[in-house]
């Protein structure tokens, strides 16, 4: 159906005008969102720096006009993509909701109705009705919806099918992610013949989705930090962590504005990344993320801590962008294009640009053309280029873009944190809490597994059994470090480093949407983590040692009552509710989707099976060291009693976002809305499962293989989190275990992980020292070779000189000087001649004629 | 204005400027300070008006003038301005003038400083306008005598030694080119319409289009050419009289020279060595690209062991200035036809070098400004005596680092648009050198951080002079802002300079690559006629 | 009848030549050297006169004659200024005193 009508099917059912109109007010709702905070950082930064002169405010107290110009600016972006999502399911006619029927359908309650994958038919059905244009489909839909039974149960009988005979029929159902995208350009940045640097808009389900959670987010951790910054509102901040020389502490003037104007600048890029519509604009946002979170974690630029970390960060996420680099060129190159899609319909000014990436690399049912030439194969490309564009080669060797998807995978693993680029997130939370809520757990960690998502058409089995090794190791590390880790930001930052593994491994195994899932759902429940972390620094006056800690929940209950939300959420766990069935947090939700799709992905290639048990374990080990940290922090008894003490709940404008984010970490994954929302952008390929021979064999799971272990799956993670959980509280919170007694027989390891497996220190000898070795070679190279032979030759014509000028003032000057001599010598001897006598002259004369006569005559005798 | 006269009125406006600072009176220093600047400024203005006169769908020369100058010799008094010229002398009259406005922290014989900078700036335009090989060798060589007195006399404590090198270096450099200047006068006489020896560069480019020059004297012009650019660029193994050139000369010096000097190489390459040897180009392209790409990585690292923080700018420069080289040589050909292939990818190089050039052209005066005032202030450049200035100078502070990440390649910045137009297209030509110099980003990430940590960051300055450290004047600033809005336009509206560009650069591909067909095409004749 | 012919006028010539280097060789008074000076002039005069009317010179030889007579009297004014001048300064005409110009 789609294959045969692959010319642009899927906007029959919306008339032209109409999808005009639709993507024109996406793109400048949503471009507004984006640009919003850019205004608001030009005004912050410069109003801040001009207005410490003019700023009349008594009592040197500045004014947090920085803070709430920030949280307009970002609010005002939430309202907009809410508005955005308005008008785009209005436009595109998706159903988000899942029908009564589906809701009532499944072994779990209504919650993860959406998991099945169920509701996403019903939606795919809905929306090839709509690309055949005729009656019948739709009807059909309906009739499924009518039926009172799930249309899942429809769409699982074609998977079964598929199963078996795998590429036979399975389009019937595939997802078609483009039939509900917009896209096109709002810039050009440079033109070269065919080639086009842009800056694009591509936006679909998921964008319209990063840009709700980006800015909802964002804007609560705005108004947070508009109470955890406010002792930077003084004239005269006090800095105990940095000793001048005199052993003084450090005073400088607080940078309320400074922070906001970053904060902003940083949204601005992030949503800059998720409206990107082309991949060398996500390497510009990439890049300005990369850079803000620089300016953050460094914050403190006093600190030397800080600065260190600052740079450690942004490098090790250029090490990851020199991948993406390569990435980029050999796309470029073989591509001609970086767009990822080009679905403007035919008719609409965007259409001549030619398609997009994924368009080229995939067919409409989204399977690669190999062909074999004679020494290798070749993915053939679609429609590249239209005819008067032949210059663009029209097929990559396989390897190649093997090798473009690792290496854009490259710049994920730096953003990401992933494997082995990981040690620069936990130094980063050497920047103010609020920054390690928003760039390090829901969104500049986000963008790699963003991209990852996005980018997916694009990566080959090959390259997804490499993301699925990556996440699986790095979420392996995280967990193992996070549970020696005793400062309180340290180990939500290894549980950012874990959870993003889980990320990135369900996208490795096939699990697409369940990666996406974990994405949002983890940025709720991790930013309401950071926060409250952020809220006990707050409470206990920047003590961030939860072996300093204790016993706090008689302190800050709201805070308190908050993390436990996190912790279960992120954990994990689920209850039986007795009305609604089994239900959990919206960690539950995913972080189950995730472990049945590597389950069923290890069903399908039994010789990967560490990519069911490592995270299956981690599981484990997750909900071990979170319940870790809260129990460490709010139970039992005070650790420190200065520190109990002096602590406090923190004010409002720092619990409301508390609450709200709480909210959503609980219930952002029920009802399956966030689910179908997801599956409406998943690539084409995804939903039936593939199986690959080019050079590794795999077997992607289809929706059905994920759906058919679901339960076992589901179960299996439950069961390893309350282990966990029980584990901690026997640890912990009753203390019938002592730590220490455990650690004891295993101080080696213990060591070990508190090192975070030596990577710093290996990457020290490996990396750092040696480049700073080869600098000095380089140097010394110039210093002694390059400048040696200079001057060398320089001396040799110094010395040169000087035989010139010996030569010249023996030999040359000597035979002229010979010369004068003798002139000289004969002239003084002729003297004596010269008498003066006028009449001795007289007789020379006649002499001299008449010798001459003489002479004459005897020589020339007359003839 | 009538256009013909809008060139050379550019050229000369800064030496009758010197020469009216003659009719001040010794103790006006300011005032003759004032009149330079107003002088620039005029010269700017011009450039602007020549920009405004200036059609970018054109592709050749425009506004030309031509006079007979020494009728025996055919050489013309010969000037004419195009897209690849034009951004270069916009970008000479604005770090002139703003390198004079720089210049009032010189107090030394001030007449002589500024008659010698508006004489420099003459020399600087005439070799981006000059379409006569004979007078671009001219102001070639012009441009050389003023910077020696201002290194050398203006300079630190070992300007003497620093000047010679200069002076040494960039004359051999000429020398080089006078031979390959000769080569193609008297090769000339055989392709041209009278049977006369020319130096019009114009022509000599057609004869090259058509394989006037046969393979032999194109590759030795090519190398000869090449060394003489090389050496200003300044290209691994002729770039050691930069850092010392660089840390000597003084700071408004020290932006001329980066910010228009080095161009001189690039300029040379892409208008005269590349269009008369289309032949030795692409012989020697592979050598150009990896050299390029040793630039990048070598002067990066030699730059992360630099505890002067000029020396450490100097070698940026020349980690930057590989890009060009890079984006310049990136021309494949098909080894079978010796059709090129993928000129698109080419022409998207050597814009990216242009762009390359114009970038760097900004952010390194803006570096080396940078440093200047912090110089000015506490009188040393030791990196490691450095620190917490962003606590005494916030304002200049904020302002370096945007210049400075400019110098990273960040986008939205000017640097970023040249090395990753440069980047994008060298993979076609080999992905190996590609991948070498995408490696480039980590360490140029590596070295300027570490600057910027141990300069701006930290909690005190831990050097002599420490009371010294006041906040930047209002003409401190209106440089550095300048600069740094200049950098973010670039940066995010590269199309500005790309419009101007394109045009040329297209027609520039396309003759080099009919250039080098017809050479080949040539060869391949004689070669069947010798071989039976 | 034959008249004199040229080796008359030549003998005569020489004799005056002659004549007057012995006499410049000779006299120690200046305005004797002087005298001696005119006699060669004058025997070089007869010469140019005789080969005038017998050789082919033709009217230039009678020129030249009057050119040698003019550049006499020139000549005899400048001497004779000499002299007068010498014989202020050392009150006497003896050439063999005047050997300020000896080496």
């Amino acid at each position: 159906m789609c294959g045969e009508t692959a010319v642009k099917p899927r906007f029959t059912h919306m008339p032209l005008e109409q999808y005009i109109y639709t993507g024109t007010v996406l793109k400048w709702l949503l471009g507004l969102a984006w640009l919003l905070p850019l205004v608001g950082f030009a005004i912050e930064i410069f109003g801040g720096a001009w207005g410490k002169r003019l700023d009349p405010v008594a009592g040197g107290r500045k004014l947090r006009l920085a803070g709430y110009l920030a949280v307009f600016c970002i609010g005002t972006g939430f309202l907009l993509s809410l508005t955005a999502l308005v008008v785009w399911k209005g436009g595109t006619g998706v159903a988000l909701m899942p029908t009564a029927e589906a809701v009532s359908h499944g072994d779990h309650a209504a919650p993860d109705g959406g998991e099945h994958g169920s509701d996403d038919h019903a939606v795919d059905h809905g929306e090839h009705a709509g690309h055949d244009g005729s009656g019948d489909k739709p009807q059909q839909a309906t009739e499924g919806d009518a039926r009172g039974q799930s249309p899942a149960a429809e769409a699982h009988g074609h998977g079964e099918a598929d199963a078996h005979q795998e590429g036979g029929g399975h389009e019937a159902h595939a997802n078609d992610p483009y039939a509900a995208a917009f896209s096109g350009t709002y810039y050009e940045l440079a033109r070269f013949g065919n080639l086009r640097l842009t800056i694009d808009y591509y936006i679909d389900g998921l964008t319209v989705l990063m840009f709700c959670m980006v800015t909802l987010i964002a804007t609560c951790i705005h108004i947070f930090a508009i109470g955890y910054m406010s002792d930077e509102l003084t004239e005269d901040y006090e800095d105990h962590f940095v000793h001048l020389s005199g052993g003084r502490h450090f005073h400088r003037p607080g940078r309320f504005y400074r922070f906001f104007a970053f904060m902003s600048l940083f949204c601005f890029s992030m949503l800059g990344l998720v409206i990107a519509g082309n991949i060398f604009q996500v390497f510009v946002f990439w890049e300005l993320v990369g850079i803000c979170s620089y300016l953050l974690i460094g914050f403190y630029v006093e600190r030397h801590s800080a600065s260190t970390a600052a740079n450690k960060a942004f490098i090790m996420n250029r090490v990851g962008d020199f991948g993406f680099l390569i990435g980029l060129m050999i796309l470029w190159t073989y591509f001609g294009t970086f767009q990822f899609a080009n679905v403007s319909p035919a008719g609409s000014p965007d259409a001549a640009n030619g398609p997009g990436l994924f368009q080229m690399v995939r067919d409409s049912r989204g399977d690669l053309q190999v062909e074999e030439t004679a020494d290798e194969q070749v993915v053939m490309l679609q429609g590249s280029g239209s005819a008067d564009d032949t210059s663009s080669p029209r097929s990559i060797p396989y390897w190649l873009l093997v090798a473009a998807g690792v290496g854009i995978f490259g710049g994920c693993i730096g953003k990401s944190a992933q494997f082995p680029l990981q040690p620069w997130l936990p130094d980063a939370m050497e920047g103010p809490t609020p920054v390690s809520a928003l760039v390090h757990s829901a969104t500049m960690v986000a963008a790699g597994v963003y991209l990852a998502g996005r980018f997916y058409p694009m990566f080959t089995p090959e390259v997804l059994l490499v993301i699925a090794y990556v996440g699986c190791i790095t979420l392996f590390i995280g967990a193992t470090i996070a549970i020696v880790a005793t400062d309180i930001k340290r180990v939500l930052a290894y549980s950012t480093i874990s959870q993003l593994g889980y990320m990135m491994l369900a996208l490795g195994v096939g699990g697409w949407a369940a990666g996406i899932y974990h994405l949002i759902t983890h940025a709720f429940f991790k930013s309401l983590m950071f926060l409250c972390s952020g809220s006990v620094i707050h409470g206990c006056h920047h003590e961030q040692e939860m072996t300093r800690m204790g016993g706090l929940y008689k302190k800050m209950p709201i805070t308190c009552g908050a993390m436990l939300v996190g912790v279960v959420a992120i954990s994990g766990l689920a209850f039986w509710i007795p009305l609604a069935g089994l239900t959990g947090l919206s960690g539950f939700y995913s972080k189950d989707a995730i472990v049945a799709s590597s389950l069923a992905f290890m069903a399908g290639n039994p010789n990967h099976f560490l990519l069911f048990l490592v995270p299956l374990v981690t599981a484990g080990i997750t909900a071990f060291y979170m319940f870790r940290l809260w129990f460490m922090t709010f139970a039992g008894q005070p650790r420190d009693q200065h520190v109990y003490d002096h602590a406090h709940e923190s004010p409002r404008v720092m619990t409301t976002p508390l609450i709200i984010l709480s909210v959503f970490a609980v219930g952002c994954a029920w009802f399956g809305v966030l689910e179908n929302w997801i599956l409406t952008s998943e690539p084409a390929h995804v939903a039936a499962g593939l199986t690959s021979a080019y050079h590794v064999l795999l077997t992607m799971p289809s929706h059905h293989a994920i759906h058919a272990m679901h339960h076992t799956a589901g179960t299996a993670a439950l069961i390893a989190a309350v282990t966990g959980a029980l584990l901690s509280a026997v640890f912990y919170w009753k203390g019938l275990v002592d730590p220490e007694s455990v650690r004891k027989p295993f101080a080696g390891v213990h060591h070990f992980l508190v090192e975070k497996w030596e990577f710093d220190n290996l990457y020290d000898v490996m990396f750092v020292r040696p480049v700073h070795v080869v600098a000095s070679w380089c140097t010394a190279f110039d210093k002694y070779v390059l400048d040696g032979i200079l001057h060398l030759l320089s001396r040799l014509t110094v010395a040169t000189s000087a035989w010139d000028r010996k030569f010249d003032e023996t030999v040359v000057d000597g035979l002229v000087n010979l010369l004068g001599n003798t002139t000289y010598g004969v002239g003084r001897s002729l003297q004596v001649v010269q008498t003066g006598r006028l009449r001795q002259y007289v007789m020379f004369i006649v002499v001299g004629v008449l010798g001459l006569f003489v002479l004459l005559i005897m020589f020339f005798p007359r003839a | 204005m009538n256009e013909t006269a809008l060139l050379s009125l550019t050229i000369f406006l800064p030496t009758l400027g010197a020469f009216a600072l003659l009719f001040f009176e010794k103790k006006a220093v300011e005032g003759m300070r004032v009149f330079s600047l107003v002088v620039t400024a005029i010269t700017f203005a011009l450039t602007l008006a020549m920009w405004k006169q200036f059609d970018p769908s054109v592709a050749g020369m425009q506004m030309q003038t031509s006079l007979v100058w020494i009728a025996g010799w055919n050489i013309n008094y010969q000037l004419g301005v195009d897209g690849i010229s034009l951004p270069l002398v916009l970008l000479t009259s604005l770090v002139s003038m703003l390198a004079m406005v720089a210049s009032w922290s010189i107090t030394k014989q001030v007449r002589g400083y500024l008659m010698l900078f508006l004489l420099l700036e003459t020399g600087m335009l005439g070799v981006f306008l000059a379409l006569d090989f004979f007078l671009f060798y001219v102001f070639w060589e012009v441009m050389l005598l003023p910077m020696y007195f201002l290194i050398g006399v203006w300079g630190g404590p070992r300007r003497e030694y620093a000047a010679i090198k200069f002076f040494l270096y960039t004359l051999v450099g000429g020398v080089l080119m006078l031979i390959a200047m000769l080569m193609f006068y008297f090769g000339s006489a055989q392709s041209t319409a009278t049977g006369e020896s020319i130096f019009d560069l114009l022509t000599l480019m057609e004869i090259a289009e058509v394989g006037g020059f046969d393979r032999t004297m194109q590759i030795t012009a090519f190398i000869l050419l090449f060394i003489g650019f090389a050496i200003k660029l300044p290209s691994f193994p002729f770039h050691t009289w930069l850092p010392d050139a660089h840390v000597e000369a003084p700071t408004p010096i020290s932006m001329i020279l980066a910010g228009v000097l080095l161009k001189m190489g690039g300029y040379g390459i892409i208008r005269i060595a590349m269009p008369l040897c289309p032949y030795g180009t692409q012989y020697a392209a592979y050598v150009l690209v990896a050299l390029g790409v040793f630039n990048i990585i070598y002067g990066a690292f030699a730059a992360m062991a630099q505890t002067d923080f000029k020396r450490l700018v100097a070698y940026s420069s020349v980690s930057h200035m590989g890009y060009v080289l890079v984006g310049l040589a990136v021309w494949k050909i098909s080894e079978a036809s010796g059709a090129t292939v993928g000129r698109e990818y080419w022409v998207l190089g050597v814009n990216g070098a242009m762009f390359q050039m114009l970038g760097h052209g900004i952010s390194s005066a803006g570096m080396f400004f940078m440093v200047g005032v912090v110089y000015d202030r506490v009188h040393h450049r030791d990196l490691n005596k450095f620190g917490g200035l962003m606590q005494r100078m916030p304002h200049y502070s904020g302002l370096a680092m945007v210049i400075f990440f400019a110098g990273l390649g960040l986008p939205g910045l000017c640097g970023f648009i040249g090395e990753i137009a440069v980047v994008l297209s060298a993979w076609s030509f080999s992905p190996l050198l590609a991948i070498i110099a995408a490696s480039g980003v980590i360490l140029t990430a590596g070295y300027i951080l570490w600057t910027i940590q141990r300069v701006y960051l930290g909690p005190e300055y831990k050097g002599p002079h420490a009371e010294e450290l006041t906040p930047i004047n209002g003409r401190e600033a209106s440089v550095a802002y300048v600069l740094a809005v200049m950098a973010i336009v670039l940066g995010v509206y590269p199309e500005l300079m790309f419009g101007l560009m394109r045009t040329s650069i297209d027609t520039l591909t396309i003759s080099l690559a009919d250039g080098y067909d017809a050479v080949r095409v040539i060869g391949d004749q004689v070669g069947a006629v010798l071989s039976p | 009848m034959e008249g004199v012919g040229i080796n008359g006028y030549l003998g005569v010539g020489a004799v005056l030549f002659v004549c007057g280097v012995v006499c410049m060789a000779t006299k120690r008074n200046g305005i004797g050297v002087l005298m001696g000076v005119e006699l060669v002039l004058n025997g070089a005069n007869v010469n140019f006169v005789a080969f005038s009317r017998f050789g082919h010179l033709g009217l230039d030889g009678q020129v030249a004659a009057l050119f040698v007579i003019v550049m006499a009297a020139a000549e005899a004014a400048v001497a004779l200024a000499i002299v007068l001048s010498f014989y202020n300064n050392h009150l006497t005409v003896d050439v063999d005193r005047a050997d300020e110009l000896r080496g």
